[in-house]
């Protein structure tokens, strides 16, 4: 992929800085993110990359720096216009983040009736079987989430991210909890959610396995900085042993 | 070694300072919130049947039960002052006054502010809270919102039906050792009740209700620790909101007595 221009750049992040208490998390942390394009954030636990896709999305509030999302700067955004870019962010949560209480349908029902309040009930049925059929679960539409296994959690999740067909997806550790089968067979559709939708993604993640199979570019966080960034062969092969360390 | 000491000494007053500091700021945020669209009223639907009709066999089994206790327990002192004849008029007024309004907030403190705790600290600690605001939607407004209007409502209601049940729970008490028909035990009743009674106990009922909703909200909402938190946020709102109702009652008892409803 080729991507030169400012234009391609719909996640933008420069000089990011968050800590909490004496806990320096982020520092001066910088991220590009291009049309179309799926770049992996490489960490350790705890490292800090589940705060930075939350500031992305408006979740944490960042002491400094500069987060742009569609071209709009997310610390300057009030309540409304915060939830419309939000509408074109998907953020798929680590524990999956399903409403216990409500069932499969429900739960992809609860973003659509907010965001898109004007649908007839024909066209959200229909969203709903397309979320479900994505994800290929068809027949979990009345299922409370307690009666799915971890894979299926985590697919309707995704299915519950896709509904509004977001321009960019956020993977919190997509594939953490899993059994390495179920594992790739998450990584597999996150490729080709990405492939049906061009959607542009940012994962987050210490499973070497699916950021291989998902990403098109890493970028090691490492001390709170983006470390290091480049293709998956060029930091596999490395000399640095910081950045070796993530992939043997 | 004497200011390490004053220093804990501080200790648990500040904690209580902040812990009400920070409740009051999360009722003032519901109060911002309460009047602002959109209303999620199909959610505040579900919340009030959740909390209503849910807590109804306990209240009534316990109201039946307090009705029947107190009137066996009344009964032998006022034998002994000649006075047999007062015993209805006597406990409807303790039961509809005091007795009722305060144990049904208590039970509810246990069973609905327990519960509130418990559900919305484990949605906390499961990023629930987190995708709802992602989804577009003011979790404060959606969760918080609806219960504590809930318990505000509903919490009035399941008194009233408990005040009934344990009327009828005290006649039944009066038949088991003397014969008081029907009729004269209801007229006895409302013989003596006035709405100098009812009102004021009804009116306190509703400042129960918020504050078992709001102290479970707020120590659901703010749940730390994982799986530990949640369950210290089940137990400390029912501690504290059970506590609140305490507070609450002697200062609606203070306000009643200058008021002249006595």
């Amino acid at each position: 992929m080729d991507f030169n221009t400012e234009k391609d750049v719909v996640i933008k992040v420069r000089n990011l800085y968050k800590s909490f208490g004496n806990n320096k998390v982020l520092i001066d942390f910088n991220l590009d993110l291009f049309s179309g394009e799926c770049v992996a954030v490489l960490g350790k636990s705890g490292s800090g990359k589940s705060v930075l896709i939350k500031c992305i999305i408006g979740l944490i509030k960042y002491e400094r720096g500069e987060i742009k999302v569609l071209g709009n700067e997310i610390s300057e955004l009030e309540t409304d216009e915060l939830d419309k870019i939000r509408a074109q962010v998907g953020f798929l949560f680590q524990s999956n983040a399903l409403y216990d209480s409500m069932t499969v349908k429900e739960n992809l029902l609860f973003p659509l009736r907010r965001h898109k309040r004007n649908l007839s009930n024909i066209e959200v049925n229909s969203l709903v079987e397309e979320a479900l059929d994505n994800v290929k679960l068809p027949h979990t539409a009345n299922m409370m989430p307690s009666e799915l296994s971890g894979g299926m959690k985590k697919r309707i999740a995704l299915a519950r991210t896709l509904i509004l067909k977001p321009k960019i997806i956020l993977y919190d550790e997509p594939t953490t909890g899993l059994d390495p089968i179920t594992s790739r067979e998450i990584s597999n559709l996150m490729i080709e959610i990405q492939e049906k939708y061009k959607t542009s993604s940012v994962l987050i993640s210490h499973d070497i396995n699916c950021v291989k199979i998902v990403a098109d570019r890493i970028v090691m966080l490492i001390d709170g900085t983006n470390y290091k960034q480049g293709l998956y062969d060029e930091l596999k092969n490395s000399n640095d042993i910081k950045v070796t360390h993530f992939f043997n | 070694m004497e200011a390490k000491e004053s220093k804990n000494f501080l200790k648990p007053i500040y904690f209580v300072l902040n812990e009400a500091g920070e409740i009051t700021y999360f009722s003032l945020r519901f109060f911002r919130l309460i009047f602002k669209r959109p209303f999620e009223f199909s959610e505040f639907v579900r919340q009030c049947y959740y909390i209503g009709n849910k807590s109804l066999p306990l209240v009534a089994v316990t109201a039946l039960i307090m009705g029947l206790v107190i009137t066996i327990q009344s009964r032998p002192t006022l034998v002994e002052f000649g006075a047999e004849a007062w015993l209805p008029k006597m406990v409807s007024v303790s039961l509809v006054r005091e007795i009722v309004p305060v144990i049904t907030a208590l039970i509810c403190a246990g069973k609905i502010g327990s519960g509130i705790g418990a559900e919305l600290g484990s949605m906390k600690v499961t990023e629930q809270i987190d995708a709802m605001e992602v989804s577009g939607t003011n979790p404060f407004k959606f969760l918080v919102v609806t219960r504590v209007l809930g318990t505000t409502l509903m919490i009035p209601v399941l008194t009233v039906l408990a005040d009934a049940i344990s009327l009828y729970g005290a006649y039944l008490g009066t038949n088991i050792r003397g014969v008081v028909s029907w009729n004269l035990f209801w007229n006895q009743v409302f013989d003596v009740l006035v709405y100098a009674d009812i009102i004021p106990s009804l009116l306190k009922t509703f400042f129960f209700g918020f504050a078992i909703g709001i102290v479970g909200c707020y120590k659901g909402y703010n749940s730390q620790k994982g799986t530990e938190g949640v369950g210290i946020s089940a137990n400390s709102s029912v501690v504290i909101s059970s506590l609140l109702v305490f507070v609450l009652d002697l200062i609606a008892v203070q306000i009643t007595d200058l008021l002249g409803f006595t």
